[in-house]
């Protein structure tokens, strides 16, 4: 069932992705270049000292590539996730743009993997709706669901917004996440919101801040921005050198990679 | 059909924590042991070794060394009148799997519980009159005083080689201990380990409030340190991988480090590993258990496993079900209020704030599991209740185990949630908050109870434990409560941001992790027509069975349970001594 509606939604769209797949080729030569202009979402923020620009393709330059290539997404997909983690984590003077952080490739590879298939997910029938405190009680893996969830927003943006959303300029796709997660997009079969809020955005925060053994998170890039030392974390004496004071590990934190 | 085996002495049903203790005190005077345990030994694996043992995402995130939910989980409705639904992804809380239990992977915060838990009833009746306790709260007295456990305390806290300063030693109040202690025979075995910033500010605040802030007792290794079985401790790094993580350093006591490797070089234990229990076989005539049945994970051969005696060291949960699953004693009903397993199930009233402050390096990445700074001036019954409307308390305290990135970040509330605004926040102060938080007591209601679902199976085929629960008015007066008492420390502390507190409400949220104290189930007292087990854990529907785990625990109180757990656990194997030479109700 899902096939088939991702067949209906998703046939102009591959035309779409063509286009932003040739854009986040370019956009991660040069971050910033198409999607996510740094800045441009947050306008209200007070801006960097330094150019934001020049800063963010700093980063980018010193960091590695993320791992090329999909498991699970599909072209449409692909197109889809690129240009919600680009507008997510916009290139800024903290990070370069979310496909150059990894973050498309470690939604991949989760949804690819155990926890995507349903690994320690109890998946026994019968299936009922229930209260929000009961959590998650759909017959579908993850990634089943991620998909059926990304096909029904993009047939609900195309609605709304007369395109799919990977044709949407920043600030739009921005705004299309926004209504979502704020239960504004509907679907007759999907709950939107909780799949935002519960899967997607979960996913996002891991694909940040997980270690980059996991495919995001490129170079550390998100530890050194807030400050988490990272590995080995053997700190008895630092406990008592740095209490109360700047913890000088914290700006080149290491990872499993370091240790392998 | 299932291969019978030889016939074994003591049978202990779960290999975890409690096992390991009672085990101890049968296999040192030779008693014959064997502990099934479904999962495996993780000594040696990525789970215990660098690098992968810092993995936030493999441990903590995705949870592999909890329970499989793909196996068994547990269904909930919030009254009678729903119908129940499998909790497909736990969060509330989060059963261990693997020789240990799951007091590998906990934060090690040790306490006793205060003098006047095991009597609470009484307690509450002299000081507030019989009529002030509801109807509907079910708490009682569990039949065994803390004097009499006080010995056992001090040995579990001598064997677990327990971090802490002494609050009343023999009737004297000490300073910098809690004040509020249960009277101690001796101070702990270790001292204390070095405050956290989060723990400064947090004293410094509550002094000025007058209360007296003390070291939270610790299971994490201040230093180096070697228990009266000779069994080593390394020294805690502080690495903020405590709660959720077996410890890479061996500095956490737990039965993986302290008690399996010992017990598994005496000549009277036996470990089975991935062996999951099916049924307790139990001779309803004779009114005794006669062995277990279980099936070996590896082979899926189906075994039975006669004993003597067999221990149910299961869990709560696990515990529970397998009573209602052998028909041993009467299921809980809450119209009639008869029968007893399955009644006064309960958890743990959290609530908390965090506190953002510009100019103070909080460095939450340097922590431990139990590594915080506390009051208790608003526990148990520590403070008057007259008028007040509930029942209980808890223990508040600067709540920083760790800096993880992905699940204790926090930014300022009204901050986006993606964004360079939103990163910019978590750059400008990942490093400068922490929570405060309340670790408050559930009291019993009538209608909170555990029973077999009616619909749903395991991986075995057989029923769910269905949770029939609640968050009923007493815990949600009670965390209003506390949740104030937070706000005025945490507006003391002077940070620059100090959001209110959200009390803990209703309904049951199972997605939100409280802490994995669940308690209830098989309740112990001195009436067997209000107790499933004896004060001496024996069950009074079958003299050659015994219970141990936080299901014994009529009520469940604002400390953590281990400790009050490993002191029964240890009385639990001198009275199993007691009774394998001369078997009868004890
Ligand atoms: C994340 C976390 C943090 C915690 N932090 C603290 C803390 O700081 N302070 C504190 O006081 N407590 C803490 N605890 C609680 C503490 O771990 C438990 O109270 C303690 O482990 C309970 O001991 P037990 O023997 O009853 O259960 P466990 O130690 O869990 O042992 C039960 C064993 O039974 C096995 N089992 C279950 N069913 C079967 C079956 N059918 N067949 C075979 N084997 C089975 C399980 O696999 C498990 O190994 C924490 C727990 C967790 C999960
Ligand atoms: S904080 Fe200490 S006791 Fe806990 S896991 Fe780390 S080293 Fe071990």
């Amino acid at each position: 069932m899902t096939n088939d509606q991702s067949d209906k939604t998703f046939h102009p769209n591959r035309r779409g992705f063509l286009g932003v797949a040739a854009a986040t080729g370019a956009a991660s030569l040069a971050p910033g270049v198409l999607i996510g202009t740094a800045g441009l979402a947050e306008a209200s923020e007070p801006a960097p000292s330094q150019s934001v620009d020049a800063s963010a393709s700093t980063i980018a330059a010193k960091l590695p590539s993320p791992v090329p290539g999909y498991l699970s997404f599909g072209p449409d997909e692909a197109g889809f996730v690129e240009v919600m983690v680009n507008v997510m984590c916009p290139a800024d003077a903290l990070t370069p743009g979310g496909v150059d952080c990894g973050l498309a490739a470690y939604i991949d590879r989760q949804l690819a993997g155990g926890f995507g298939k349903g690994a320690r997910l109890y998946m026994r029938g019968p299936w009922r709706e229930g209260k929000p405190e009961l959590g998650y009680q759909l017959p579908l893996t993850p990634e089943q669901f991620f998909k059926a969830g990304l096909a029904a927003a993009d047939a609900a943006c195309r609605k709304r917004n007369g395109k799919a959303f990977s044709e949407l300029d920043e600030g739009g796709a921005d705004r299309f996440l926004h209504e979502i997660a704020d239960g504004k997009v509907t679907d007759e079969r999907v709950q939107l919101a909780s799949w935002f809020n519960e899967l997607v955005y979960p996913l996002f925060e891991q694909a940040c801040f997980a270690d980059p053994v996991y495919g995001g998170n490129v170079g550390k890039v998100f530890w050194k921005a807030i400050g988490y030392p990272g590995l080995p974390a053997v700190h008895s004496q630092d406990m008592v050198d740095f209490r109360g004071k700047p913890f000088p590990g914290a700006a080149d934190p290491k990872s499993i990679a370091d240790f392998a | 059909m299932a291969t019978r085996l030889k016939h074994r002495t003591v049978v202990f049903v779960g290999g975890g924590f409690t096992a390991a203790l009672a085990a101890r005190q049968l296999t040192a005077k030779g008693v014959d042991v064997v502990v099934l345990e479904r999962g495996i030994d993780r000594t040696h694996t990525a789970a215990t070794s660098l690098p992968s043992q810092r993995d936030e995402l493999r441990w903590d995130v995705h949870g592999d060394l909890f329970q499989d939910w793909s196996v068994q989980t547990y269904t909930l409705r919030h009254n009678d009148g729903e119908t129940a639904l499998p909790i497909r992804r736990l969060q509330a809380f989060k059963p261990g799997e693997g020789m240990g239990g799951a007091a590998n992977h906990w934060n090690g915060q040790t306490w006793r519980w205060s003098e006047s838990d095991p009597v609470l009833r009484t307690q509450l009746e002299n000081r507030y009159g019989k009529k002030a306790i509801p109807a509907e709260m079910a708490i009682q007295d569990w039949g065994v005083t803390y004097a009499e456990m006080e010995s056992y305390h001090d040995q579990f806290e001598k064997l677990f080689g327990i971090a802490g300063k002494a609050g009343n030693l023999r009737g004297k109040v000490q300073e910098g201990g809690n004040p509020f202690e249960a009277p101690r025979q001796n101070e702990f075995p270790q001292k204390p380990l070095p405050i956290t910033e989060a723990g400064v500010i947090f004293s410094e605040a509550t002094k000025k409030l007058g209360y007296k802030p003390f070291p939270l007792p610790a299971a994490n290794s201040p230093e180096a340190y070697t228990n009266p079985d000779g069994m080593q401790l390394g020294q805690c790094q502080f690495c903020g991988h405590c709660e959720r993580f077996i410890c890479e350093a061996n500095a956490k006591a737990s039965p993986e480090v302290l008690l399996y490797p010992m017990l598994r070089n005496r000549k009277s234990f036996e470990l089975r590993l991935q062996t999951h229990v099916l049924d307790i076989l139990y001779d309803r005539k004779a009114k005794r258990v006669t062995g277990v049945r279980y099936i070996d994970r590896v082979t899926g051969e189906e075994y039975e496993q006669p004993a003597d005696v067999v221990v149910l060291s299961s869990f709560t949960m696990s515990n529970t079900k397998f009573l209602l699953m052998a028909g041993i004693g009467t299921p809980y009903n809450p119209r009639t209020g008869h029968g007893m397993v399955g009644k006064n199930f309960c958890h743990q009233t959290m609530s908390g704030t965090r506190v953002f402050f510009k100019d103070r390096w909080i460095n939450p990445f340097l922590a431990s599991g139990a590594s915080q700074t506390v009051i208790d001036e608003f526990n148990g019954d520590n403070f008057d209740h007259s008028g007040l409307g509930f029942f209980g308390g808890g223990y508040i305290y600067a709540n920083v185990t760790n800096g993880r990135p992905i699940t204790s970040r926090a930014v300022p509330p009204g901050t986006p949630k993606w964004g360079s605004t939103w990163k910019k926040a978590n750059a400008d102060w990942y490093a400068h908050n922490f929570t405060i938080s309340a670790h408050g007591s559930w009291y019993p209601h009538r209608e909170n109870y555990v029973d077999l679902d009616p619909t749903y199976v395991d991986a075995y085929g057989q029923p769910l434990l269905r949770m029939t629960f609640d968050v009923r008015e007493n815990e949600r007066k009670m965390s209003v409560y506390l949740s104030k008492k937070i706000d005025e420390i945490a507006k003391a502390t002077g940070a620059d941001i100090a959001p209110p507190t959200a009390p803990r409400k209703g309904p049951y949220d199972s997605q939100v992790y409280q802490t994995t104290h669940v308690t209830g189930g098989t309740i112990m007292g001195n009436d067997p027509g209000t107790s499933v087990v004896s004060p001496h854990l024996q069950h009074w529907d079958a003299e050659n069975l015994f219970v141990v785990g936080a299901s014994v625990y009529p009520f469940n109180a604002g400390y953590n349970p281990t400790g009050p757990l490993g002191a029964l656990a240890l009385r639990l194997g001198d009275d199993l001594n007691d009774y394998v030479a001369c078997p009868r109700h004890l």
